[in-house]
């Protein structure tokens, strides 16, 4: 328990409401059906993309060693801030590095989403536990497993009494790079999808050139990807109430409710985001 | 399951806040439209107080749904409100004289998702959760439309991706030199996410008292309208941008010293070291 708050941590995981399960599946199709029905197959694949590149977020985000308020006191492992703003830096890094590529290609610029996320968490962690190390003066110890996974380090003879554990252990380290990577990936799938949809798109409403319209194509694009991201990333924090260590948190496990939430979320806002430019003109 | 936390009892109760925000926000919006009807630009201050209104209920949602707990901390819900809200307020945007009214349908339909999963998928389980992230939608929605508005004079989608420069005395069309070419979307974005997430996070814990966080939500309201107005300079007339920048100045100044008024207020009653007060029923 966070001092946060937080909802009451039951031991196992509530599954999904099966009313939430046919909802969601409703809303997906429906969205499906309206993309391909307002923009064709290009519309479809916009939005297929836009759901994965939500999922990857939403799975990203549960990664990212997250410790909050406690973690800041040094009771708790992690970094210290919200999971929303962590991700948000995380997501909004790789989507910067991915939009800078994006004229190379599909690839290279999915690529330069993933590796600008992973970047900024690696950069970030590393900081974090020289702070911890050397300004807080606290050894890196989980309090949820008693062995690092990878290095194979013990925990229990470094824990401070009274703490759920404190600095960042090289797993959290690992679980935040990965994170930013897969935040930074969906983040630049999201951008790169409706970049196509509005550069394909203006030219004829506007009746201008693509370099013409290049600009506001971006700045669309660009902000949309940024408001589906923090969406996604505030849906999957939700799921994660509050702190979690990274991968090995037994948390972790809830991650399948997560991705259905943010599959149907970007579903939902990424049809009105496909289907914007429908409208520019009729009234 | 979920646990309240303490939140001061009394004030104007929040259904009465919803209705003044809503109706309010939707109103000084319309009356941007005046610039339309008359030809002119000098209304487009009333953007910025339809933004602060908006600002004012979404503090008093927020207040209602982080009193559950939500572990996450309070700048999560104000990330997803504008996350779901620019969606929403730039396809409204498309919509023309009916903007602000298509904005409401459509965040209200995103929030009502996000709610829906939230609560079904994720099992936040929290009573007011739906009807919270459909408000918030909506606040996120109407700051984004409010504050573009008063950026450019326009809440119309066309006015926001047009924008003319003088080059060599000759005035050229362009869309670089946009509200949304020129990405002030995003400063927009970031300006209004601040403002609505600082309130409460910085007012809340046991003293809360309603006028003081709503107070300072109309401060950072202001304070985010003094950044726009400076930018209108380059979108609209110059009298009519010193207009909105003399009405945020003023607003701010205000606002500001009202707060601190009610700051001390409040620190004064606590001078007798009186035992923390418990809410009594939950707010």
């Amino acid at each position: 328990m966070s001092a946060l708050g937080g909802p009451k941590q039951t031991g196992g995981i509530q599954p999904p409401t099966a009313m939430g399960l046919v909802i969601g599946i409703v809303l997906i199709v429906a969205a499906l059906a309206l993309a391909y029905l307002l923009v064709q197959m290009a519309g479809l694949i916009a939005l297929v993309g836009i759901i994965i590149g939500g999922v990857l977020i939403a799975f990203g985000v549960h990664f990212v060693p997250v410790g909050g308020a406690p973690a800041a006191m040094g009771q708790a492992p992690g970094i210290a801030t919200g999971v929303a703003m962590l991700a948000a830096g995380a997501g909004l890094a790789g989507l910067f590095g991915g939009a800078w590529a994006a004229p190379l290609g599909f690839g290279v610029a999915l690529a330069g989403g993933a590796i600008g996320g992973g970047l900024l968490m690696a950069i970030t962690c590393t900081m974090v536990n020289v702070i911890y190390v050397f300004g807080m003066g606290i050894p890196a110890a989980s309090g949820k497993v008693d062995k690092d996974p990878i290095t194979g380090d013990t925990f229990p003879e470094f824990k401070s009494q009274g703490t759920e554990g404190h600095g960042l252990p090289f797993i959290s380290w690992v679980g935040g790079v990965i994170g930013g990577a897969l935040g930074g990936l969906g983040g630049t799938l999201i951008y790169l999808q409706l970049l196509d949809v509005y550069q394909a798109q203006l030219p004829v409403i506007l009746n201008a050139t693509v370099e013409q319209i290049a600009p506001v194509a971006v700045s669309l694009a660009g902000i949309f990807a940024v408001g589906m991201f923090l969406v996604n990333a505030v849906l999957a924090a939700y799921n994660i109430t509050g702190t979690i260590e990274g991968p090995h948190d037994p948390k972790f496990k809830r991650f399948p409710r997560a991705i259905i939430a943010a599959a149907v979320a970007s579903a939902v806002t990424g049809i009105f985001a496909i289907g914007l430019l429908q409208l520019v003109g009729v009234f | 399951m979920s646990v309240k936390v303490e939140v001061g009892a009394g004030g104007i109760p929040h259904n009465q806040i919803l209705i003044y925000g809503l109706v309010g926000s939707l109103v000084l919006i319309y009356l941007t439209y005046l610039n339309t009807i008359t030809g002119t630009e000098y209304f487009s201050f009333f953007g910025g107080l339809a933004a602060v209104v908006a600002l004012l209920w979404g503090t008093d949602t927020i207040k209602h749904l982080c009193s559950y707990g939500l572990g996450t901390g309070v700048p999560s819900a104000g990330m997803i409100a504008l996350g779901s809200g620019v969606v929403a307020a730039l396809f409204g945007a498309t919509t023309g004289p009916f903007a602000p009214i298509v904005t409401i349908i459509i965040a209200a339909i995103i929030g009502a998702v996000a709610g829906l999963m939230a609560n079904a998928v994720v099992r936040m389980d929290i009573p007011v959760m739906v009807v919270s992230l459909i408000e918030l939608a909506i606040v996120g929605a109407m700051t984004i439309l409010g504050l573009s508005a008063m950026a450019c004079g326009t809440f119309e989608f066309l006015g926001m991706i047009t924008g003319e420069i003088a080059i060599l005395g000759f005035i050229v069309q362009s869309y670089e030199f946009s509200l949304i070419g020129g990405s002030i979307i995003a400063v927009i974005f970031m300006l209004g996410a601040i403002a609505i997430q600082h309130s409460f996070n910085a007012c809340l814990g046991p003293g809360e008292q309603q006028d003081r966080t709503l107070m300072l939500a109309a401060e950072c309201g202001f304070l985010s309208m003094i950044p726009i107005a400076i930018i209108s300079f380059a979108f609209i007339g110059m009298y009519a941008a010193l207009i909105s920048l003399v009405v945020s100045i003023v607003g701010w100044l205000y606002t500001y010293k009202k707060y601190i008024e009610l700051s001390q207020r409040d620190a004064y009653a606590w001078l007798d070291a009186q035992p923390i007060l418990e809410p009594k029923g939950g707010a």
